[in-house]
Formats: structure tokens, C-alpha cells, sequence
């Protein structure tokens, strides 16, 4: 493309980006407004059902707490650090993977990882450490090491129809600039790693972290990946470990 | 049909005799408008709404709401509540298909 | 990546996507609301031939800009005793264009204690919430907000 036409684009496209921004930035009542909404989040029914589960089927805390080898009294502060390189299932996984397992060992059909009763489940028993800060250590042990590489190579890897990564709009450059209408997140300051399970006004339910990457993938046509697969939780790993240290508050809730 | 979830909340949590209090009802269900395709079955999802609440307390109607499908799936309504008393307070719904349910909630007020 | 290369793959996205939509968003083949009403019969049978009127003590809270049509809180507050001579006998919220623009209608008692009524609603698109309170006194208020519904994000 011919440089005066290519200088001319890039013009046409930052001013409609900063347009953008002025016509849609949204003002502090406004904010103050969506804010307000957490005091009545729907996903607390969901996070009730959940509990009811988590008794049911997993012995709820003491069940929960013995599986994983803890006292249940520490039990917040453990459920805090995942994704966690679990011993009992050889592998880094998170709560989710971990009820699958106790409720197999209880004799119950496990849920499946992608379902509306999991999603409660997992809400629930991850907001037992609210308010508690973010507590995951990538250097634990060598699998969160390998996790953490891992998850940084699916976060930077250019792949799809477009040969975007999670990167190419994830990132300081361009967090907060307009596109497609919102502000794009930077998923530290977001606090993405204590904030999902999250319910999604677009979607009218809860949806976790694993499955709104999959939405966001199939938007900038990526490649779907499982939920639970050993790509997924390190992505999880290290997008998770970019809010280190910052409260959890689950339900969240989300566009 | 099995049991529809919903939710009634007060706050503050702790309240005095007298005090006005904040409820908030909230119900899981789809408020379907009737307009909407279903991405699978390319037909229209017939209207299925919640569609009146009748809050009672100590056995009085206190407040009645009309609700229509324009309001948000998984909906929630907030008023405000003069403390009158223990006892409990019941909302009953009413949805589009014609099916009736209720949420109690026991209302204990310290001093 | 260079930065002039990112910006161009962004406006290729950015041009392909709508913005604001300004008027109703429903498409052609849109099946009737089978609750249709317009703004005016809502409003008139509302009013039943009264004009009603601005007042200082009701206060309608909606955003300026909706995040999403799905979810717009709304939260109508009216000055009030509260009392049984001098209270708010119902407040309705109506939007300008929805199919039905009916939301819905709040009938308080005394026993209230405060006249409130806070819920979400789904907008069609950009238009006016409007906010009514009818008064035991037989005062009609009347408050409105114009709501501008964003259409787009990345999934």
C-alpha cells in the first residue's frame, strides 16, 4: 500500500478510536451505577445451589478440605492459591477438577466441567475465600513453573484468522482504547484472577474464566480450547498470577 | 415443575423495630418476550414471564407489583420495608404461564 | 508487532461492527410483542386524562449510557411521608419504544415506609425511560431519561 494512502488510514482509524472513546466513555454516575448492581448479583442463586452441591455431593468444607489435605479452617486461604498443582490428580488444575474427582470418590456422576451446576459449584466454593488476596504462587513447584511458561506462550502465541493473540489487545499499549464499543481490560487491573465466576449481563448467567476466554477466543476466531485441558488452566495460571495479591469477590458481575 | 429458585434479601441484615428496610426479591426465569428466536430451533420462544408479586407481611398485602416482559432475565425488584414487628414476610409470584409460587422470609428485628 | 499493523487489524474489526444503534433495533421479520402497547396508550391509561406533571420529588436514576440492552438498572425514588393521608399510591416505569413499552408498576402502602422501586430492564435499543408516580392526593409526576444503548464488545 502506497504510504501516503497508509498514513491516511492509520489518521482515519486512531481518530475513530479516540471519537469512540469520547462518545462512549462512561461517566462516573454511570459507573456508580453498574457498581450498585453487585448488592443484588442473580448469580447468588446460582452460588446457593452451588452450596447445596457442595454438601451433597462433596461433603461440603470438611469434604472438601480432606481431599485436598488441608485443615478446613485454612481451607479460604488454600482455595485462594488455585490453579494448584494437586497431587492427587498429578496435574495443575483448579476447584472445579477437584470436585469432579471427590464427587467420582463419593460414589456421584461427576458434573460436567462446562455446566451450569459446575459454574454454581465453583462460584461458590471459590467465594469461601472472598476478600482474601489472591494467593497463587507460579514458582510452587516445578509443574506452576511449567504452567506459568506455558500459559504466557498461549496468552502470546498468534494464532487464527486474524493472527491475533490474547496479547494483541491485552496488553499496555492499547488497554483502554474503544473497540467493538468497550474498553479493553487490562486483565491485572481487572482482577479477572478474583472476580469469575462472574455473572454475564450479555448472557444472563454464570459464566467462569475458562469459559469466557473460549467466548473470547471464539470472537477473535481462535481456535476454541477445552475447558480443563492442560492449555486452558495454564492460561488460567497466568492470567490469574497478573492479580496477585488483589481481593477476591465472587460472583462477580460482568457485561 | 420443579422448585423455581429466587431469593429474598433485606438490609441491613440487623434492624430495629420501626426501622425502614431495604427487600430485594430476586428470581431466576428466563422473561422470555416472545420475540426471540431460538439460534437451534430457528422458532420464536413463546412469552414465559414473571408477571405479578404480591409481598405479604404478618398477613397483610403491603405491596403488589405488575411486572412485563420487557424487564431483564433472572429479575430483581427493591422497595423499601417498614419493620413492624417479628414475623414473616411472603412474596408470591405469579408467571405469563400462570404458575404461582412463593419465597418466605423470617423478619426478627434486635431492640 | 508494529503498532500501525495492529490499528489497521482493528479497523477492519471496528468498521465491520455497528455502534450506537439510534432507533429500534428490531429487525423486519420481528414477530408482534404479544403485549404490544405504545408509549402514549401506556401513559394515557396510566394518567386516565390527567396531565401529569415535574416535580423535584421524583427522582429517576438510569444510566446515560447502557453497557448492554440486556441488563439497564433503573432505580425511581419519590419524596414522600409516607403516611396514610399523603402517600405514593403506585410507580410505573414505561420505555418510549419498546414493542410493550409496559416494564413494570410498583403499588405501595403506607406500611412501605419509603416510595421506591429499583429493577433492570432489557432495552430494544436507544430511547427514554420514562418514570411515573401517582399520588393518594391524586398528583400525577412524571420523569424521564433519555438511555443510549450500546450495541457491540467482543463476545
Amino acid at each position: 500500500m502506497k504510504a501516503g494512502i497508509k498514513i491516511a488510514l492509520l489518521f482515519s482509524l486512531t481518530s475513530s478510536l479516540l471519537l469512540a472513546s469520547e462518545q462512549f466513555a462512561m461517566s462516573d454516575a454511570d459507573r456508580a451505577m453498574y457498581a450498585e448492581m453487585l448488592e443484588n448479583n442473580p448469580a447468588e442463586m446460582d452460588l446457593e445451589a452451588g452450596s447445596e452441591y457442595f454438601d451433597e455431593y462433596c461433603n461440603g468444607e470438611a469434604g472438601l478440605a480432606n481431599f485436598l489435605g488441608v485443615k478446613e479452617e485454612k481451607l479460604p486461604e488454600y482455595i485462594s492459591g488455585f490453579p494448584r498443582y494437586v497431587e492427587k490428580l498429578k496435574m495443575v488444575a483448579g476447584l472445579d477438577q477437584v470436585m469432579q474427582a471427590l464427587m467420582s470418590e463419593n460414589g456421584h456422576k461427576p458434573f460436567k466441567l462446562k455446566s451450569g451446576d459446575m459454574f454454581g459449584m465453583l462460584g461458590y466454593v471459590k467465594s469461601l475465600a472472598n476478600d482474601l488476596p489472591i494467593s497463587i504462587n507460579v514458582d510452587a513447584n516445578k509443574h506452576m513453573k511449567e504452567a506459568y511458561v506455558l500459559g504466557k506462550e498461549v496468552f502470546e502465541t498468534k494464532r487464527g484468522g486474524r493472527g491475533l493473540s490474547c496479547l494483541s489487545c491485552h496488553n499496555d499499549a492499547v488497554k483502554g482504547a474503544i473497540l467493538r464499543t468497550q474498553p479493553l481490560p487490562d486483565l491485572g487491573e481487572n482482577v479477572a484472577g478474583g472476580t469469575w465466576p462472574a455473572y454475564r449481563m450479555t448472557k444472563s448467567s454464570l459464566r467462569t474464566l475458562q469459559r469466557r476466554f473460549q467466548g473470547c477466543m471464539n470472537n477473535a476466531l481462535l481456535a476454541v480450547i477445552p475447558i480443563g485441558s492442560k492449555e486452558m488452566n495454564a492460561l488460567e495460571v497466568y492470567v490469574t498470577n497478573m492479580s496477585k495479591g488483589k481481593e477476591i469477590a465472587i460472583p462477580g458481575l460482568k457485561r | 415443575m420443579g422448585k423455581v429458585k429466587s431469593l429474598i434479601k433485606i438490609k441491613p441484615k440487623k434492624f430495629k423495630n420501626g426501622e425502614i428496610v431495604k427487600v430485594s426479591f430476586m428470581v431466576m426465569h428466563p422473561m422470555e418476550t416472545g420475540m426471540r428466536k431460538d439460534k437451534k430451533t430457528k422458532k420464536i420462544v413463546p412469552a414465559d414471564y414473571v408477571k405479578s408479586l404480591k409481598f405479604d407481611y404478618n398477613g397483610k398485602t403491603i405491596t403488589t407489583m405488575n411486572v412485563w416482559e420487557s424487564v431483564s432475565t433472572n429479575p430483581v425488584f427493591t422497595t423499601y420495608m417498614k419493620v413492624d414487628g417479628k414475623g414473616k414476610l411472603t412474596v408470591t409470584f405469579t408467571d405469563s404461564k400462570g404458575n404461582v409460587n412463593e419465597k418466605s422470609k423470617k423478619i426478627k428485628p434486635k431492640g | 508487532m508494529q503498532r500501525r499493523e495492529f490499528f489497521k487489524k482493528l479497523g477492519v474489526v471496528a468498521a465491520a461492527s455497528s455502534i450506537v444503534v439510534p432507533t429500534m433495533g428490531f429487525a423486519e421479520d420481528k414477530p408482534k410483542s404479544p403485549n404490544e402497547m405504545s408509549y402514549k396508550t401506556a401513559l394515557d391509561a396510566i394518567t386516565d386524562g390527567k396531565t401529569p406533571i415535574k416535580s423535584d420529588k421524583l427522582k429517576l436514576k438510569a444510566p446515560e449510557i447502557a453497557e448492554n440492552g440486556a441488563v439497564v438498572p433503573v432505580t425511581i425514588t419519590v419524596d414522600s411521608p409516607m403516611t396514610d393521608s399523603d402517600y405514593v399510591k403506585s410507580i410505573h416505569i414505561l420505555s418510549t419504544k419498546n414493542a410493550n413499552s409496559r416494564c413494570a408498576d410498583i403499588h405501595l402502602t403506607p406500611a412501605n415506609g419509603k416510595a421506591m422501586l429499583a429493577t433492570r430492564i432489557k432495552l430494544g435499543g436507544t430511547q427514554d425511560v420514562v418514570a411515573v408516580a401517582k399520588l393518594s392526593n391524586g398528583e400525577i409526576y412524571i420523569a424521564s431519561q433519555s438511555v443510549k444503548v450500546t450495541i457491540g464488545g467482543c463476545g
